[in-house]
């Protein structure tokens, strides 16, 4: 019974996430075609809302592609990873308390282990392993190119990243993401706590995300499509997807760790409880996460891109400092405040 | 045959497997990406011990970080494909006997001993904390001397790497 | 805890003051590239170590969790390595070779001190995981060191052969660590020491783990057949690291492996009474093995180093010589051999850099470590010929320098142990090591001068620097008396009983 709870949860959250993929895609170009002052996809279905399905149909039915030096097996491997390990860091996000059907209480989580956020670092670090493979088993000098920046982007980033989450886990004395959650009841929520915990974290993930304006290694102008540069039709798709998968998880991740998860505030005082709350609180970590995303979207269109340079020396001179020093400093007020 | 045994044998053979791809592939691209399968295999075995954290870290420093740049470093590399590492084989034969020997005798004690175990009740649902706590207590000054030989390694590592500026004007 | 790890911090000012000073130098090493700036800052770290051991009050005991043993027998080899720092140190300040790199001397410096503290914890570590980490540390340093001036070629070659050398040696002792720790599950040394004490362990095992541990050992102080790496780094490394590494890093090694075999493998409270020697567990006599490496150490060092012409080269396997020596006053597995070995070592440290001294000043002013840069040098300048003299007739061990106190020890406890037939083995090393030390000799004195070879003074310091290792190896060979009864008191290992 256990287990097949948890395969009925996986195949609703992977589905819900796809779904929300898909969507995001539809919500990014008509969010720029309006900073743009154009209408963007709007024919098929209403006000084009089964644009991401044709997107879809489209990229299955196009030609598979395969530059005649390429390593093949790599080349087929690369995107595998890359959409696998954007799914599978999902698996720990709680996106609610718990719900009770049929006498049965269910956690509205798929995986809780204890050392959550570690698994989260650990399988953000292995994210490089797409990029680095596509950009070399490609043997194109772009992708190359776009893989070898990614990569060194992505190392750099990744350990500001990892730095900012431990004022939250110092707060939260847990490495379990749903006691974290549990931690920023009211409006007692990171952000309030971790202000430059928050900052650094969030730009970080952009960063991680390859989005604007870190996204260095498909910059258009340079390097046409940085490390998959040379795919097209299906493994194109999943990169695609990926990618947008990593901007939705990474949303989730700052929710969950810095905006209070599934938290609604005054929630206890209004008289909600039982199954309409926990319902409710899913809502509300789905509101957070989109709103998040929304804001992924806007930068994106609104902020010019980094040299590559000014990026690096972003991540190591400013953001490697601002991470510890926000260690020290959260450390310095548990020990005064308690 | 438990399940867990069956678990231990799959990583296992992960293990040696791509260990033995590792040591004796021609393309060093192989080897760095086989290697990847050999740290996974590893973090495998830390699971099955119950040591999660240092399952996840496997992961987080060898296969996330330290793995990956390695496989940049390959793929600077110019050519990296078609360079064969030249490893001829010399003496052969007084290799495999002196191998062979030593795995013997090494295999053979270890199978004779009787080594001191742990009874399986004693694992902790996660060790973590208690990790933690022990590096700020018992074990503070060796977490102390690792952090200055890192320290160190970091200033070689630049001192080694860093042109020598006024050396390359006077030439 | 807390209070427990405020008590061992005092004990561990020596190591302390260093790492402030390490960081001390890096953060100056950012704002100035004044190298008598930091080589200074770094002395001072010395200084300051050498004076926080030197007034720790005269009692045993241990820091941090039994991590480290602070007792009479650290702190003897903690003087010894710091001493033989501070005289590198100074060195340093002179040689014309680390002057040839404009970059990186602050870094040099800091890498001093961390190298210096590296030594001092194995000095005292016991614990075989901080016996690994400060192995480590003091490995990592030398590597370093050893390729400072990369952009000369033997240099480079140098650094990467240590490195090779030293990765497959530590790995093989952290596999011998893990061997035992599999056995008694224990990596504090007492309680290891107990758990084998408890007789469940396989003797077989337990030898396959202590031959693996005694590789990194036998690397550390190049005693052969681990010594392959020694004269191919002497040559490259530059000269004051060499000479660093020679005497420092060594005594490190014999600490390390003196307490590891006295506290590990032997009785603590057996043994003794009457002899003084150490009861080893189990019966194994690893004795044996060490005697094997001492005479193999000897034996090969001293005839191999007959054919040298680099001087560095031929004091690499001088090295190797006294090494084999120094570990035979470890197999008498006695409280005399192990204060002959401290005897020895305070000897060797004045005598032997007060060789490589001599030969990186002949080196600086002539651009050569070949033997035939020595040719007529008695004449051309005789203050160098006169000192070097006195100092290789010290290594060799002819009264009345102080190599000869340091040898007479060594054979007495071996007589002590009766085992004289080691005595008959060093005595006849020692004549064979009198012909190549006396080649030099006879190069300074008894042949002319290469056409060209010009006359050159000494400036006021490297007199000083001279004198200064000089006079110590001429006063020890005639009064020892302070020197060996401190070596005699300071004996005491912590946790055993006397």
């Amino acid at each position: 019974m256990e287990t097949l709870i948890d395969i009925v949860k996986i195949v609703t959250v992977m589905g819900i996430l796809l779904g929300v993929v898909a969507y995001v895609v539809l919500l990014e170009r008509r969010v720029a075609a309006a900073i743009q002052n154009r209408i963007g996809p709007n024919r098929v279905g209403w006000q084009g809302l089964l644009q991401p399905l044709a997107d879809v149909v489209k990229l299955v039915m196009k030609e598979d592609i395969v530059p005649r030096n390429a390593h093949r097996f790599l080349h087929d491997l690369a995107p595998i990873i890359s959409i696998s390990i954007a799914m599978t860091t999902f698996a720990v996000i709680p996106f609610g308390d718990s719900i009770t059907l049929f006498g049965r209480t269910i956690k509205l989580q798929i995986a809780d282990i204890n050392i959550g956020v570690l698994y989260i670092l650990a399988m953000t670090s292995l994210g490089v392993y797409g990029v680095t493979l596509s950009g070399w088993s490609s043997n194109s000098k772009y992708s190359l190119l776009g893989g070898l920046r990614s990569s060194a982007q992505m190392l750099s980033y990744e350990i500001s990243m990892g730095l900012a989450v431990i004022g939250v886990i110092m707060i939260a004395g847990s490495l379990r993401l749903d006691r974290i959650v549990e931690m920023q009841s009211g409006w007692m929520w990171n952000i309030v706590l971790q202000p430059i915990g928050f900052i650094t974290f969030t730009v970080a993930a952009f960063a991680e995300t390859n989005r604007h304006p870190f996204d260095l290694p498909e910059a258009e102008p340079e390097l046409v499509g940085g490390y998959h540069t040379e795919y097209s039709g299906l493994k194109f798709g999943l990169f695609f997807l990926a990618e947008y998968s990593n901007m939705v998880v990474a949303s989730a991740l700052i929710t969950t760790l810095f905006l209070g998860g599934w938290q609604i505030p005054y929630a206890a005082e209004m008289g909600l409880s039982g199954n309409l709350l926990s319902v409710l609180q899913v809502g509300a970590f789905c509101a957070k996460v989109l709103l998040l995303v929304l804001f992924f979207i806007i930068v994106r269109w609104t902020i010019p891109r980094f040299r590559y340079d000014q990026l690096m020396s972003l991540g190591w001179k400013v953001m490697l400092p601002l991470a510890i020093l926000n260690i020290l400093a959260t450390g310095l007020a548990i020990l005064l405040i308690g | 045959m438990t399940l867990i045994d069956v678990i231990f044998w799959f990583f296992a053979a992960v293990t040696l497997g791509s260990a033995a791809v590792v040591v004796f592939s021609r393309n060093i691209i192989y080897s760095a990406f086989a290697l990847l399968f050999t740290f996974f295999g590893v973090a495998g075995f830390y699971v099955l011990l119950g040591a999660d954290f240092i399952a996840i870290t496997q992961l987080l420093i060898y296969v996330g970080g330290i793995l990956v740049l390695l496989v940049f470093g390959v793929m600077l590399t110019n050519k990296v494909v078609s360079v064969d590492i030249k490893s001829g084989t010399l003496n052969a034969g007084v290799a495999m006997v002196v191998v062979s020997l030593t795995a013997g005798t090494i295999a053979g004690i270890f199978y004779a001993t009787e080594w001191k175990t742990a009874p399986a009740e004693m694992l902790q649902p996660t060790t973590a904390g208690e990790l933690g706590t022990m590096m700020m207590t018992s074990y503070l000054l060796p977490f102390e001397v690792a952090s200055v030989v890192l320290l160190v390694a970091l200033i070689g590592a630049a001192m080694v790497s860093r042109r020598d500026r006024s050396k390359q004007e006077a030439a | 805890m807390l209070p427990h790890i405020l008590e061992s911090a005092k004990l561990f000012y020596p190591e302390l003051a260093l790492t402030i000073a390490f960081c001390f130098v890096i953060l100056a090493g950012l704002v100035t590239r004044n190298r008598i700036f930091t080589g200074l800052a770094g002395m001072a770290g010395v200084l300051a170590a050498l004076y926080f051991v030197s007034v720790q009050a005269p009692v045993d005991g241990t820091a941090f969790s039994d991590m480290l043993a602070v007792d009479g027998f650290s702190r003897f080899f903690k003087i010894v390595i710091l001493a033989a720092t501070f005289i590198v140190q100074l060195f340093s300040l002179q040689s014309a070779e680390l002057k040839s790199r404009a970059m990186g001397t602050a870094e040099y410096n800091a890498l001093l001190t961390a190298l210096a503290l590296g030594m001092c914890l194995m000095a005292g570590a016991s614990n075989m995981l901080m016996m690994y980490l400060a192995l480590e540390l003091t490995s990592i340093t030398s590597y370093l060191l050893a390729g400072y001036t990369r952009e000369a070629e033997d240099s480079a070659e140098a650094a990467l052969k240590y490195v090779i050398y030293g990765a497959v040696a530590s790995g093989m002792m952290l596999y011998g660590i893990s061997i035992v720790y599999g056995l008694t599950g224990a990596l504090d040394i007492y309680s290891v020491n107990q758990a084998l004490g408890s007789g469940q362990v396989n003797l077989w095992t337990l030898i396959l783990a202590g031959i693996l541990i005694t590789v990194g050992f036998g690397y550390k102080i190049s005693a052969v057949p681990f010594h392959f790496w020694t004269p191919d780094v002497y040559e490259g490394a530059p000269v004051t690291i060499t000479a660093l590494l020679s005497v420092a890093s060594k005594a490190a090694g014999f600490a390390m492996m003196i307490r590891f075999f006295r506290v590990t493998f032997a009785d603590l409270i057996m043994g003794g009474q009457e002899t003084g020697a150490w009861a080893m567990l189990g019966g194994f006599e690893w004795n044996e093995v060490l005697a094997v490496l001492a005479v193999l150490s000897m034996t090969l060092g001293n005839l191999v180093a007959l054919w040298q012409n680099n001087l560095k080269r031929l004091l690499a396997y001088s090295s190797i010589a006294h090494a084999g020596y120094m570990l035979l006053g470890v197999v008498t597995m006695s409280p005399e051999g192990v204060s002959a070995v401290m005897i020895y070592f305070v000897v060797y440290l004045f005598m032997n850099l007060g060789a490589f001294y001599v030969v990186m000043l002949v080196a600086d002013k002539t651009g050569s470590e070949e033997m035939s840069a020595y040719a007529g040098l008695g004449q051309r300048s005789p203050f160098i010929g006169v000192a070097m003299t006195i100092f290789l007739l010290s290594l060799t061990g002819i009264p009345p320098t102080a190599g000869f106190v340091g040898k007479l020890y060594i054979f007495s406890a071996l007589i002590g142990a009766k085992m004289i037939g080691l005595v008959v083995i060093g005595a006849l090393n020692s004549v064979v090591s009198l012909y190549y030390y006396v080649r030099i000799l006879k190069n300074m004195f008894l042949k002319d001068a290469a056409p060209g070879g010009a006359v050159f003074g000494l400036s006021v310091p490297e007199v000083a620097m001279l004198l200064l290792l000089l006079v110590p190896t001429l006063l020890l060979g005639l009064y020892f008396g302070p020197l060996v009864e401190y070596a005699q008191a300071s004996v005491s290992i912590f946790g055993i009983p006397r």
